[in-house]
C-alpha cells in the first residue's frame, strides 16, 4: 500500500512539474508570437513549483535521496549504520512534523486574508494546502521508514548500500 | 548566553547532526531554528518556520532549478549523450587518445544541456566506457577521463550549483551562466591537452581507434543539432535578455522534450521516469536550500559572517592570500562534503568577506564552483568516482582515482589561471546589456 501511495505521489508531482514546464513554455511563446500573455502564468507557475518542491521533499525523504554526509556511516558496521539511520530519520521526522504543523498556520492566515493571484483572482490558500499535503506525506512516510528501521526484519525503503 | 557562544554551539551541533547522517538541509534547518529560538524566542522562530519555506519554494526565481533539472533528465533519457559521443568519435576517434577526446567533447556537449555532474558522468560511463574498453584503453585512463569529464556538468552552463550560488548571494543568474561559458570551454581544452600528454607519455594506454570517412563525419553531425539548438536557445536567450533564467529553463525543458518526441527517442514511460527523477532531485535540492535560508537567519542574528569578515581582513596576507586560503579550505572540505551542500553552507558565511576584499561576486561564483567540483573527483569521497564504479563494478576505486589524478592537477592549474586573470570569467558578462 505504501509503495502504491509513494508511486501515486511521484506520478502526480511529476505531472505538476510537466504542467509548470508547459505553462512557462506557452507563456513565453504566446507573449512573443501573439503578444498575448497567459493570465496568471507567473503566479500559477510559482505556486505549482512550490507544490512540486514539497511533494519532492516527501519522495526524496522516503527514498533516502537527500544530500547527506556518509563519512561516519561508511566506517561503521551494520548495527552502527542502523542506529545512525534511526537517529537521522527521527530528526527528519520531528522537523517535518513541526513544519507540517506550522504550515497550517500559514494556510489559515492566507485563507483569512483572502490572498489571491494577480490576474484571475484565484484564492492562493488551496495551492498552499496542496503543497502542505506533500509535507504531511513526507511526515507519514518518514514515520513508516522509522518504523521499518526499528524492526530489523523489515528492510527500510530506499536504504543505501555503502559506496564503493 | 553570549552570541558567539551560541554561534559556536550551533556550528558544533550542525557538524554532529551532519556526521550522524541527518540530511544536510534538515540539519541546517534544525540548528537555524533552534539557534534563532534561543536568541529571539520560540514564537518568532516558529513564525519563521511557517513563513520562510513556503515563501522560498514559491519564489518564481527559484523555479529555474526544477526546470533545468527536468531539461537534463529529458536530454539524458532521450539518448542525446550517445549521439554526442558518436559524433566526437567520428571526428577524433582515429587519433591516439581519440576516444578519450571524444568522451570529453561529449561530456561538454551533454553538460551544455544538463546541469548535473553526476548525471553527466553516469550517462557517459554507460556510453563511452564500453567503447574505450573494446579498443584496449587502460582502465585507469578510461574511467579517469569520464570522472573528470563529468565535472563539466556543473561548470558549463546551465549549472544547478551556479544557479544556487546566484540565489543565495542574490547575484544575476543569467550573468553567472554567461560568465561560466569561457571557463567551461577552457576546462574542456585543458582536459583535452591532459589526454594528449597522457597519450604522449604512455601511448599504449590510449590506442588509436578506427578512422571514419568524411561522409561518416558529416553524417554524425546530423544527430547533434538538437543539443546545439537547445543550448544556444537557452543561453542565447538569457544573454540577449529575451527571457529570464526561469523562463529559459522552462523553454529548455519543453524544447528538449519536443525535440526528443519529434525524433521518437523518448517513450511515454521514459518521459514519466524523467519527470519523477526530476521531482526527487528537486526535493533534495530544495531541502538543503530551504535549510540554508533558515540557517542564514541564525547566522545574521549572531553576526557570524561580519565577524568572520573582520577576522579574515585582519590577516596579514593580503586579499589574494586570503582568497587562496579560502580555496584551500574548499579543496579540503570537498574531500568530505557534497559540492552543493558545501556552497550552500559556506558561501553565506564568507561572501561578505569576498565582497569586502574587493573581489567580483560573479567571478567568485565561477571560481568557487570550479573549486568545489574538484571534490567530485578527489578521494576519499569523490562522488563521480563512485558513480563510475557503480557502472564499472570490476574496476577498483584506487584505479579510478589513479586515472583522475592528472585531471586534478589540470583543475588546480585552471583555478590558478582564473585567479590570475579574472577577465577570462568577466569578459563575456561585461558585454551584456
Amino acid at each position: 500500500m505504501i509503495q502504491r501511495a509513494i508511486s501515486g505521489i511521484e506520478i502526480l508531482a511529476g505531472l505538476f512539474l510537466a504542467f509548470v514546464a508547459a505553462l512557462t513554455f506557452a507563456s513565453v511563446i504566446l507573449r512573443y508570437l501573439f503578444s498575448f500573455p497567459v493570465p496568471d502564468s507567473f503566479d500559477i507557475g510559482r505556486l505549482m513549483i512550490g507544490v512540486v518542491v514539497f511533494w519532492g521533499i516527501a519522495v526524496a525523504g522516503y527514498r533516502d535521496e537527500h544530500i547527506q554526509m556518509d563519512v561516519l556511516w561508511t566506517l561503521v558496521g551494520p548495527r552502527g549504520k542502523r542506529l545512525i539511520d534511526i537517529f537521522a530519520t527521527a530528526c527528519s521526522l520531528v522537523a517535518m512534523a513541526v513544519f507540517a504543523r506550522m504550515l497550517v498556520r500559514k494556510i489559515v492566515v492566507t485563507y483569512e486574508t483572502t490572498s489571491q493571484t494577480f490576474d484571475l483572482r484565484l484564492d492562493i490558500w488551496p495551492f498552499y494546502a496542496l503543497a502542505w499535503i506533500g509535507i504531511v506525506a513526507a511526515t507519514v512516510l518518514l514515520a513508516v521508514r522509522l518504523w521499518r528501521l526499528m524492526r530489523p526484519t523489515v528492510p527500510a525503503a530506499g536504504a543505501k548500500t555503502p559506496p564503493g | 548566553m553570549d552570541n558567539d557562544l551560541i554561534a559556536g554551539l550551533g556550528f558544533a551541533v550542525l557538524f554532529v547532526l551532519m556526521l550522524l547522517r541527518v540530511p544536510v538541509g534538515i540539519a541546517m534547518a534544525i540548528v537555524g531554528i533552534g539557534g534563532f529560538a534561543s536568541l529571539s524566542g520560540i514564537e518568532p522562530a516558529l513564525r519563521m518556520v511557517a513563513l520562510s519555506p513556503i515563501r522560498n519554494a514559491t519564489d518564481f526565481a527559484f523555479g529555474l532549478i526544477p526546470l533545468f533539472i527536468l531539461m537534463g533528465a529529458f536530454a539524458s533519457a532521450s539518448g542525446m549523450s550517445r549521439e554526442l559521443f558518436r559524433a566526437g568519435n567520428a571526428w577524433l576517434g582515429h587519433r591516439r587518445g581519440g576516444l578519450s577526446l571524444a568522451t570529453l567533447s561529449a561530456c561538454a556537449g551533454f553538460a551544455a544541456i544538463c546541469g548535473s555532474s553526476v548525471a553527466t558522468s553516469a550517462t557517459m560511463a554507460r556510453v563511452a566506457l564500453p567503447e574505450m574498453r573494446d579498443y584496449g584503453y587502460s582502465r585507469s585512463v578510461s574511467t579517469g577521463v569520464i570522472a573528470a569529464g563529468g565535472t563539466l556538468g556543473i561548470l558549463i552552463p546551465p549549472s544547478v550549483v551556479l544557479a544556487v550560488y546566484g540565489i543565495i548571494t542574490q547575484q544575476d543568474i543569467g550573468r553567472l551562466f554567461v560568465a561560466a561559458f569561457i571557463p567551461g570551454l577552457l576546462a574542456v581544452a585543458m582536459y583535452m591537452t591532459t589526454v594528449q600528454i597522457i597519450a604522449w607519455l604512455n601511448p599504449d594506454a590510449v590506442p588509436a581507434g578506427t578512422r571514419a570517412s568524411w561522409r561518416e563525419r558529416i553524417a554524425s553531425l546530423r544527430n547533434v543539432w538538437a543539443v546545439a539548438l537547445v543550448f544556444f536557445f537557452v543561453i542565447g536567450g538569457i544573454y540577449g535578455g529575451v527571457f529570464t533564467p526561469t523562463e529559459a529553463a522552462g523553454m529548455g525543458a519543453a524544447g528538449a522534450f519536443l525535440i526528443a518526441a519529434m525524433r521518437r527517442s523518448l517513450t511515454p514511460r521514459q518521459t514519466l521516469d524523467s519527470l519523477i527523477e526530476s521531482v526527487r532531485t528537486t526535493g533534495a535540492v530544495f531541502t538543503i536550500l530551504i535549510g540554508a535560508l533558515l540557517f542564514g537567519v541564525f547566522l545574521a542574528v549572531t553576526q557570524t559572517p561580519q565577524k568572520l569578515t573582520d577576522l579574515l581582513l585582519a590577516l596579514p596576507i593580503g586579499p589574494h592570500g586570503i582568497l587562496l586560503l579560502l580555496l584551500l579550505f574548499y579543496l579540503i572540505l570537498g574531500c568530505l562534503m557534497d559540492s552543493l551542500a558545501m556552497i550552500i553552507l559556506t558561501v553565506p558565511i564568507i561572501f561578505p568577506a569576498i565582497v569586502d576584499l574587493g573581489f567580483d561576486p560573479i567571478w567568485f561564483g565561477v571560481v568557487v564552483v570550479m573549486t568545489v567540483e574538484l571534490g567530485l573527483i578527489t578521494p576519499p569521497f569523490g562522488l563521480n568516482v563512485f558513480v563510475i564504479r557503480g557502472v564499472a563494478r570490476d574496476v577498483k576505486l584506487s584505479t579510478i582515482y589513479r586515472g583522475v589524478a592528472p585531471f586534478i592537477v589540470t583543475d588546480v592549474l585552471r583555478i590558478l589561471l582564473l585567479v590570475m586573470f579574472p577577465s577570462i570569467v568577466l569578459f563575456l558578462p561585461d558585454t551584456m546589456g
